[in-house]
């Protein structure tokens, strides 16, 4: 009995640990962005200024730059259109590949998989003159496009769900008169909500921290994302880490939001989206 | 039926041809651009570009600073893959009888959602020289002699940007390591249990068995990873000083878009993609059939 009190206290220890390890540059960043210019030299960083001292003025100049809205509703346009198409295309792709048999199918699904390991950055350099090449420069075409076309970690998650429902659903549903495009839209696609929670949230955690994409394609201020707000708003701050610190504490929050909501779905997607052999 | 094959072909045709489409044009045809211009020495904007035939790659061979940022993304390989057991331990810790498991849980793989650029930015405000945080604990615990220039000493920002990389990134496996564990059939355990089995028999012999497909995944993860590595050097130093924190990826970027030589940025990018290619193949025949073999033992 003792010997197991003492090592689940051993446990909490390793724990506890754990979380400083990953609360604490949050947390560091957090207090700086509480603290005036002088408090930045005059308190220790690993704490608060006296709690008369506390300002929120670093908070309001991030709040009132104009930029944050655009950044704002940006992210929000180039979220909700390249979530719906990459549902409604990974939906049915899964669908077909599950449950069809057809010519070019192995040469479909090598496609897939072979995009894969196509790596990410790099690969830039040559869709940079097709996106040019249909004038998508400098608009949100060029994100969404992009986001539509290339995150394939979706299909695995629906194609491992759709193996689930049982292959006499389609066939009860052909045979009541559903032609192919009913039994997907009015059965399947609806069975596979849980699967579409997953896939919405994983996604839009991924573009709303994406940074090289929107950096690369939309230069122009009145294009800026999120992520790329903060970068112009850091090249902004140089040297004024307490404002910076505040910029950093927003920009964090949505994705954390998310997160705190919807832990359950982003956790099962994680490991349905590596395991897909 | 002829009109059923006939309607179930369209349907077929119509839904994929959009996605197949995109990926083709998008994912696919770049991919074996990247391979046409390696031979040429287009510069991003002209309309023409001269066929150099192998010059590329006989330069890309001969360029030190691209070595060097090949090395340092061998810092960071070598510094996850360390931390690979250490993840495991977690991984194990999590899945076993411990109180406020859940909300342990939620906070290794925390680091993993948070935004990249965000936490870049307050990695540069923790180890900055100047009323940094991380040189006030080094003092904290009297170790104040121990301060660097974390970020712009040539030897030690590599392992800098390592350990913000593995901050970031160890969560991801420490979930994936807890979802193979947690597949594990629970009467198994009870057997092996009721068998006499202790702690550390239940792990050589039940668990590792049950974990070596995911090891195998986490290892070519962590290769692909390494191999890619951007955002972090991108962020906190821009591959500096010099090109001491750079890395394959950042100078294949910079070779594009900074120093506007296409031709030889694609030759770097395809010896990425050949680099991994060929990784998976190596995995696949060799690593992966003696790893599964040791577990099945």
């Amino acid at each position: 009995m003792k010997k197991r009190i003492l090592l689940q206290a051993v446990k909490q220890i390793i724990c506890i640990g754990m979380v400083i390890v990953v609360l604490l540059p949050i947390l560091l960043t957090l207090f700086a962005s509480f603290k005036t210019k002088a408090d930045m030299v005059n308190t220790s960083p690993l704490l608060l200024p006296p709690l008369s001292r506390i300002t929120f003025e670093n908070f309001e100049d991030v709040l009132t730059d104009k930029y944050l809205l655009v950044g704002f509703k940006n992210t929000a346009i180039i979220l909700a259109v390249s979530i719906f198409f990459n549902v409604m295309f990974g939906t049915i792709t899964a669908f077909i590949i599950e449950r069809f048999e057809f010519r070019f199918k192995k040469v479909i699904v090598a496609l897939f998989f072979a995009g894969m390991l196509i790596p990410t950055f790099v690969t830039e350099i040559a869709r940079f003159k097709i996106i040019n090449g249909l004038g998508l420069y400098n608009s949100l075409g060029a994100p969404i496009l992009i986001y539509v076309a290339s995150d394939l970690m979706q299909l695995y998650i629906y194609r491992q769900f759709i193996s689930t429902l049982p292959v006499s659903l389609d066939e009860s549903a052909l045979l009541d008169g559903c032609d192919y495009f009913g039994l997907f839209a009015r059965i399947i696609f609806p069975l596979l909500a849980p699967a579409t929670a997953t896939v919405v949230i994983i996604k839009a955690i991924n573009i709303i921290n994406d940074m090289y994409i929107p950096y690369l394609y939309m230069p122009k201020n009145s294009l800026r994302t999120l992520t790329t707000f903060l970068m112009n708003y850091a090249n902004a701050q140089q040297g004024s880490w307490q404002t910076l610190a505040a910029g950093i504490m927003i920009i964090m929050l949505p994705t954390i939001l998310i997160y705190i909501f919807f832990q359950r779905y982003i956790l099962a997607g994680v490991a349905a989206g590596a395991v897909k052999e | 039926m002829n009109s059923l094959a006939k309607k179930r072909r369209r349907f077929i045709l119509v839904s994929l041809i959009i996605p197949v489409f995109l990926l083709v044009a998008f994912v696919v045809f770049p991919a074996f651009d990247l391979i046409r211009m390696s031979f040429t020495n287009w510069d991003g904007y002209s309309p023409e570009s001269d066929f150099i035939g192998l010059g590329n790659y006989i330069s890309m061979f001969q360029n030190a600073d691209l070595w060097q940022s090949l090395k340092n993304n061998a810092v960071y390989f070598v510094v996850h893959l360390c931390m690979i057991p250490i993840e495991l331990a977690f991984a194990v810790l999590l899945v076993s009888k411990l109180r406020a498991a859940k909300f342990y849980k939620s906070m290794v793989f925390m680091p993993y959602i948070i935004n990249g650029v965000a936490i870049a930015y307050a990695f540069s405000y923790f180890f900055s020289p100047i009323n940094g945080a991380f040189d006030a604990i080094l003092d904290l615990l009297h170790l104040g002699m121990l301060s660097q220039n974390w970020l712009s000493d040539p030897k030690i920002v590599n392992f800098v940007l390592a350990f913000v990389s593995l901050w970031r990134f160890s969560g991801y496996h420490v979930i994936l390591f807890m979802a193979a564990l947690q597949s594990l059939p629970q009467d198994v355990q009870e057997a092996a249990r009721v068998d006499g089995a202790n702690s550390w028999q239940m792990f050589k012999y039940i668990q590792i068995p049950a974990i070596m497909l995911m090891v195998d995944f986490i290892l070519f993860d962590n290769i692909r990873g390494a191999l890619q590595v951007f955002d972090i050097p991108f962020v906190i130093t821009g591959g500096g000083p010099g090109y001491a924190s750079s890395t394959f990826t950042l100078y294949t970027i910079k070779t594009a878009f900074t120093f506007s030589n296409f031709g030889l940025a694609s030759t770097m990018a395809v010896a990425i993609m050949a680099m991994i290619v060929i990784i998976y193949v190596v995995q696949n025949k060799i690593i992966h059939g003696i790893v599964l073999k040791g577990g099945d033992k």
